[in-house]
């Protein structure tokens, strides 16, 4: 897109009503209240993607893998959680996320990371024979990938406060 | 500055948390370690509670090791941050909370293991918890998210940008 363009459109949400009171209210039920939101919900749903990992790779056998089912639910809860809370920081600061390189590659490792859980269900955990015949090795090499797409996805969050490079459309 | 304040300033870790790449790493480690927590120990909580009742709660228990990882990547990483720049935590209220919110959790930790993790230890696959292991399980859940919550608004109280009723 070209850039006039993005910064009319980022500038243009900016100036909502929504943009504003998110962005300039005093209340910790604004800006505050929707990161811790957004904080909680990429633990849940980092950590229970971690838990898979880490049962596919054989570090909690005595759970049969048919019962990580159940963590889906919580994968699920936590991830619309988290784009419902990172749609309002977004609308929030547009020009400051949609202008930065890593931003894309943090939605690219949470795709990926979604993609990885997404397998691990179909070939072990709605494996019926997997708990008798052993993960197999590609299912092993995906959950150690997911391990990294993860930890990958948090650090690109966490450097967005660090690497804008405009903050809003107005600069 | 108090004198430890000025000590703690001087030591080579605050220098190092000073270097361009030093805080940046700091912080996504206490993320992911939090992540760690919330995956194991939150997960524990959550099946106390009631929630996925299949899976037994001695078996779940052995995630529990990772999530003490977690808690200490998190418990090094936050000392590194405190050592960086101590006034803009000793005087911010939301920091004063989240160390009670960390004791309290702490207390909660040490009840559960001395009283209900050997009644805990035998439940099987579709067994609840006793009530007393509920109630800790809850308390968890809301100890570490007021840890969580306090941690993301310690930049909203840094001081003196907001008036804090007691510092």
């Amino acid at each position: 897109m070209n850039v006039f363009a993005l910064f009319a459109f980022t500038g243009w949400i900016e100036q909502t009503a929504l943009s504003v009171w998110l962005r300039e209210s005093p209340s910790l039920w604004a800006f505050p209240f929707v990161l811790i939101l957004h904080t909680v919900g990429m633990g849940f749903l980092v950590g229970s993607n971690i838990a898979l990992d880490l049962r596919v790779l054989g570090f909690v056998p005595r759970i049969p893998l048919s019962l990580f089912e159940k963590l889906f639910l919580i994968m699920r809860i936590s991830f619309f959680l988290n784009a419902g809370s990172g749609l309002l920081l977004l609308i929030a600061y547009p020009t400051k996320a949609l202008t930065n390189p890593l931003f894309y590659l943090k939605l690219a490792l949470i795709a990926f990371g979604l993609a990885g859980a997404l397998m691990l269900r179909n070939q072990v955990i709605r494996n019926p024979v997997a708990d008798a015949e052993g993960v197999p090795s590609r299912s092993k090499t995906v959950a150690a990938t997911s391990l990294v797409v993860w930890a990958g996805g948090v650090t690109a969050g966490r450097l967005l406060a660090y690497t804008y490079k405009f903050l809003m459309a107005g600069e | 500055m108090s004198p430890l304040e000025l000590w703690l300033k001087s030591t080579y870790l605050s220098h190092m948390m000073h270097t361009w790449w030093a805080w940046p790493t700091a912080e996504s480690l206490h993320f992911f370690g939090l992540s760690l927590l919330l995956g194991t120990v939150g997960i524990f909580d959550l099946r106390l509670l009631g929630f996925a009742r299949q899976i037994s709660l001695p078996a779940l228990h052995r995630l529990i090791p990772f999530g003490i990882f977690g808690y200490f990547i998190n418990v090094v990483t936050g000392i590194s941050f405190f050592v960086g720049e101590p006034d803009q935590y000793l005087y911010n209220p939301s920091f004063q909370i989240k160390m009670v919110f960390m004791t309290l959790a702490g207390i909660n930790v040490m009840l559960f293991y001395l009283t209900m993790f050997r009644h805990v230890k035998t439940r099987g696959p579709g067994e609840n918890a006793p009530l007393a292991a509920r109630i800790m399980g809850g308390a968890s859940l809301v100890f570490w998210i007021g840890v969580l919550s306090c941690g993301r608004l310690l930049t909203f109280f840094r001081p003196p940008t907001r008036w804090c009723p007691w510092c």
